[in-house]
């Protein structure tokens, strides 16, 4: 999954500005850093179940994606 | 009293409720009032919020009624190309409610719609609301655009006569970064993923949209707080009356509504304006920045399609767009659309502006690229449309080189145009919209910095702003506003045009008048004696990053700069041999490097696929290079240092190029040493291993560099170590156990060269905030990292001419190391200092401290094409406002008999100092890239104290040799050298006819040369001026001399 999620998610995440780091995948919960414009992104959740339909697509699994965004400091407020 | 602190936006809002949001809408123009103890927040409604609401009302009239298209169908995909695809799927049904695009996701939508019934005889729209870019094909034919600031299209023209039916197909690209980051509407929408709204076909209220224009217009002049506050008022009450005659259920009454508008309001002259403001349609385009170019092909089409296609709507409009590169795109993939193009350019409503292939950045690109920027970008306009561009459209690069004022003139251009300076500047206003730009060699162009922001919606306010902060009012004539949305928002809008009608009715508006760019600049500026002179660089005082953010893309241009010259003149040698001149390809080069170049990619403001692309660019680039420079005999040059085509016994075996011929392509004696690649050489330079010698070879001509110096014979007695301290032929050194240089004495004149940290790294706090990877804070040095000494400098390698220490240093947690090579030579004054770093680091810079013996208030900077003196002190804004500049490959600081120069291969970043200057090294920013710059890097640079100043020291020669290797070719030189001028390029003309041959002249000198041959001047575009065999030349002047192609055959080899 960690290999699917650089070579084929992140890219497209980059791609429009995005950022998105594996962080790990225990018990079918997936957990992923978003940085950069995802961080603050106001409908994060959908690109999140998009994350959810491809791995399933892709590799058959079912699994819950646990987003952990980390903004930069400026935009803290 | 009343504080109003918050207005929300209304429900449901999209369109033009942003702009009023923008403009300030519902805030009492910036009045605060507060009561003794108590803030109080106004929960009632003020007359304007009043108004405000029923716009969003009468909003939602402008569709009379709606018809839904159903059946359509979806297919998602993954662009890869300029017009490639990976499909992701096959086409599926798309129904209203349906989640659709995916992170850079293209989708192709396709389906049929019919006329209804209902709408027999009546005008038909195609509507669709979306926070994507969308190109629209109605049977077939481009019918034009649907995106956030557009959301409908006018069916009738593309349907058959008599037929009610149609097919439709969709190409959308999704837009997470809306082309305005003060476009709050757009912000909300954007995101991978969207909800999809439906497409429908439908009817326009006519009455109803003509009073929202007119709304849109109203509320904006009452509520920006731009104008008169008592003709403020009055609109507010004079609309709110104009307001209650509809009937917000059925929309009856919107026409009275206009009516009384117009008896009430636009016919009331009691109040009067000034000004006068030239309105310009335009779309500014970023070919990479938050998407990758390869998007840009799609993004341009649509916006010249979307520009086209109001032009068939409003003949009198006229619109400006740029960048030669953009054209020949749409060329190239959209030819249908190009057909169509050529006609409206021919008509004069499309106007190409701006000479330069593409917008690039104007401090780095030397002085060779900007010249090829133009002659490649005027070329391919005279090629596909017949016409020279007479001015420079450069908006948003970040500040202009001195020397480009020479550049522009002779490529054709005599006007330039930048916004950045007016707007951006964050210490001192830059005196001027409308002046003559004087350059480093007294050209002089005609200049205009709009006073306000080149991407505007046409507001009235917008306008008012534009006047009110425009400098020359006092000279008269008009001032220059810019309108259209960027980045693919695709220019103008029908609204925008729609305002522009309703301008002249305003008693309070500045006079305005929509005209083409060229006109605005004729009318305005030529001959315009009033004008007054700005003699030096257009400094922006922002974005001082951008000289330093992603060193591996400055580094790569330089080096590839040289390298295309390179490649340019030897392939113009190997012609006199016999070869084919491989043009062509050379030129295909040349716009690549010139592509990445553009003032978001070159400069590293970018994301991180932008950067692959232009690393990916850069190693094709580099590979096709060497593929041409290698031609005639292979990677390297094939014949030993006696012409022998084997390696001789010993010091040469298995060498791959220790020994071998080589070519030098300066046209001047070299007088530094080479570092010449050798497996079994006692040095590691960049990864090589290799030696180091002084190789003896004339201007243009073969070199051959001596045996290397290596085994226990050598002798390395010209150096003596003792600790910490080292002596050389030059110099008595003490070093620091951090590599820094505590004494450089000079042995000869005994005169010492520090004064304060040498060669001395410091590791600053990097953050400037949003902007992160555009700017340095003028307060960056308030907080310093310590580095530590992981291992102390001492004596790594030595032989008979090069000897090496070593000193290696970590960061704070040992997040990076950074190993620093110091090379001592025994033939030539200059220190090298290698730089090899790990770099994981985030808002950290590294800068390299040079503090001086030397009392000089100026520092000397190389600009590629002569050199510009900057202050060192701060005695005024303007100086302390230049606490981090752009220079090429040298700097020097020195008194009138000596100074420190400091030679680099590829950083552009410096400070001045009292005490001379910091260089610029690397920095660690997350925005747009959170990986910029993070890994391994390696890069080199020479000091070099001197005697005398800059100019009698060589320092720009001594430059070029350290960033110019010797060339691996066997090619036979040129019988003439042009000293001592520099020859900055030479090529066979683009017509074939002309070897071209670029002298520059820049240490400041005048004089003239003979030529040796008959020859003829050119300008930069290698239009015949006149025939030359005497060349007088002055300081800092571009000179580019023709030659016949068979003159030049003939001419005996030397």
């Amino acid at each position: 999954l960690e290999e699917y999620i650089n070579s084929r998610i992140v890219p497209r995440i980059q791609g429009d500005g995005g950022w998105a780091e594996f962080v790990s995948y225990e018990n079918g919960e997936l957990a992923l850093i978003f940085r950069g414009e995802c961080s603050k992104c106001m409908i994060l959740e959908r690109c999140i179940d998009w994350i959810s339909q491809e791995v399933k697509r892709d590799l058959g699994e079912e699994i819950t994606v646990k987003p952990l965004p980390r903004k930069p400091f400026f935009w803290d407020n | 009293l009343i504080l109003f602190t918050a207005w929300p936006p209304l429900a449901g809002g999209t369109g033009k409720d942003r702009l009023k949001a923008r403009a300030g809408f519902g805030i009492r123009a910036g009045k605060e009032f507060s009561m003794a103890f108590v803030k109080v927040v106004r929960r009632g409604m003020l007359p304007e919020e009043w108004a405000q609401l029923r716009y969003g009302w009468v909003k939602r009239g402008i569709i009379k009624r709606k018809f839904e298209i159903t059946g359509l169908e979806i297919r998602d995909a993954l662009q890869t190309g300029e017009n490639t695809y990976t499909f992701l799927s096959d086409y599926r049904p798309l129904k209203k409610g349906d989640m659709y695009f995916s992170p850079d996701g293209t989708v192709f939508i396709k389906g049929h719609g019919a006329i209804p019934e209902e709408l027999k005889g009546k005008e038909a729209w195609f509507f669709l609301r979306t926070a994507a870019e969308m190109i629209v094909k109605i049977d077939g034919r481009y019918a034009g655009g649907i995106d956030p600031n557009r959301d409908r299209l006018l069916l009738d023209p593309w349907l058959e006569e008599g037929k009610r039916d149609f097919s439709f197909e969709i190409e959308g690209y999704n837009r997470s970064k809306p082309d305005d980051e003060r476009n709050l509407d757009t912000m909300a929408l954007r995101g991978c993923r969207q909800i999809f709204e439906g497409a429908y076909v439908a009817e326009l209220n006519r009455e109803v949209l003509s009073l929202y224009y007119d709304l849109t217009l109203l509320l904006d002049v009452a509520c920006a707080g731009t104008f008169d506050e008592e003709y403020q008022r009055f609109v507010v009450r004079e609309l709110n009356k104009a307001l209650d005659l509809i009937d917000y259920d059925s929309f009856e009454g919107a026409a009275a509504a206009s009516r009384y508008i117009e008896e009430h309001i636009y016919r009331n002259r009691d109040f009067a304006s000034s000004g006068n403001v030239a309105l310009v349609g335009h779309s500014h385009l970023d070919i990479a920045y938050y998407w990758r170019r390869i998007h840009v092909a799609q993004k341009n089409a649509r916006t010249v399609l979307i520009q086209m296609r109001l032009m068939d709507r409003y003949p009198e409009f006229r619109y400006a767009h740029t960048q030669p590169y953009t054209y020949e795109q749409l060329e190239k993939y959209y030819p249908e659309l190009f057909a169509e193009l050529k006609d409206k350019i021919k008509e004069g409503r499309f106007e190409p502006v701006g000479a330069m292939y593409v917008e690039p950045d104007c401090n780095i690109p030397a002085a060779e690229s900007l010249i090829r920027q133009c002659l490649y970008g005027q070329h391919y306009y005279r090629r596909a449309f017949g016409i020279t561009v007479d001015n420079a459209w450069l908006p948003d690069v970040f500040g202009n080189s001195w020397i480009l004022p020479q550049i522009l003139k002779k490529s054709g251009v005599d006007y330039f145009v930048s916004n950045k300076m007016s707007t951006w500047n964050d210490t001192n206003r830059f005196p001027h919209n409308h002046f003559l730009w004087k350059g480093i060699d007294g050209s002089e162009v005609y200049a205009c910095v709009p006073p306000t922001h080149f991407i505007t919606w046409n507001m009235p306010s917008q306008i008012k702003e534009n006047w009110d902060a425009y400098q020359e009012k006092e000279g008269g004539g008009q001032t220059l506003s810019m309108f259209g949305y960027g980045d693919g928002g695709s220019g103008a809008t029908e609204e925008m045009l729609e305002l522009m009608a309703r301008f002249e009715k305003l008693s309070v508006m500045p006079k305005t008048q929509h005209m083409r760019a060229d006109e605005f600049l004729h009318r305005n500026l030529k001959d315009n004696l009033g004008l007054e002179t700005w003699d030096g660089e257009l400094y922006l005082e922002m974005h001082r990053g951008t000289f330093t953010t992603k060193s591996d893309l400055k580094a790569y241009n330089r080096r590839l700069e040289f390298k295309l010259r390179d490649a340019e003149l030897i392939a113009l040698l190997r012609m006199k041999e016999g070869a084919a001149y491989p043009g062509e390809e050379l030129r295909e080069c040349y716009k690549m490097l010139l592509l990445n170049q553009f003032h978001d990619i070159l400069p590293g403001s970018h994301i991180h696929p932008v950067y692959e692309d232009a690393m990916r660019d850069y190693r094709e680039l580099e590979s096709r290079l060497d593929a041409l420079l290698g031609q005639e005999d292979g990677a390297a040059g094939a014949a030993d240092a006696l012409g022998r085509e084997d390696p001789p016994e010993g010091a040469f075996s298995g060498g791959l190029t220790a020994g071998r011929q080589y070519f030098n392509s300066l046209n001047w004696k070299r007088e530094s040493v080479a570092f010449i690649p050798w497996k079994d050489g006692p040095f590691v330079r960049k990864g090589e291993r290799g030696y180091f010698c002084l190789p003896e070879g004339e201007a243009l001509s073969a070199v051959f560099p001596g045996r290397p110096p290596v085994g226990g014979g050598d002798d390395t007695s010209w150096l003596k170590v003792e600790g910490l301290k080292a002596e050389t032929p030059f110099y008595s050194i003490r070093f620091a156990p951090d590599g820094s240089l505590e004494s450089l004495c000079d042995r000869k004149t005994g005169r010492e060269w520090t004064d304060g940290g040498f060669n001395k790294l410091h590791l600053y706090q990097d953050m400037p905030g949003l902007y992160d990877a555009w700017d340095i804070l003028p307060g960056y040095k308030d907080v310093e990292f310590p580095f530590t000494v992981e291992e102390e400098l001492h004596l790594t390698a030595v032989d008979g001419a090069a000897a090496e220490f070593t000193v290696l240093l970590k960061t704070p947690q040992d997040k990076s190391s950074w190993r620093m090579l110091l090379r001592l030579f025994k033939d030539v004054p200059g220190i090298e200092v290698e730089h090899v770093a790990d770099w994981n680091e985030k808002h950290r810079m590294v800068k390299a401290e040079f503090s001086c013996n030397v009392l000089s208030r100026e520092l000397v900077c190389d600009t590629s094409a002569g050199y510009i003196r900057r202050e060192t002190h701060k005695n005024t804004s303007w100086q302390k406002a230049r606490f981090e500049v752009c220079h090429h490959k040298w700097c020097d600081f020195a008194e009138r008999d000596g100074g420190v120069a400091v030679i680099n291969e590829g950083k552009y970043g410096l400070g001045p100092e009292e005490k001379g200057f910091s260089l610029s090294l690397l920095r660690s920013t997350i925005r747009p890239d959170i990986l910029s710059d993070m890994g391994r890097h390696d890069f080199c640079c020479l000091i070099l104290p001197h005697q005398g100043d800059a100019v009698e020291a060589k320092i720009n020669r001594r430059a070029y040799e350290f960033n110019v290797p010797l060339a691996p070719s066997r090619v036979k030189g040129l019988p003439f050298d042009f000293a001592p001028l520099y020859l900055q390029a030479a090529k066979l003309s683009e017509d074939g006819k002309y070897v071209i041959f670029r002298l520059g002249e820049q240490d400041g000198l005048r004089g003239q040369v003979r030529l040796p041959f008959k020859g003829v001047l050119m300008n930069l575009l290698e239009d015949v001026e006149r025939e030359a065999e005497i060349l007088a030349y002055k300081p800092f002047e571009i000179l580019t001399v023709g030659m016949k192609v068979e003159d030049y055959l003939e001419k005996r080899e030397k």
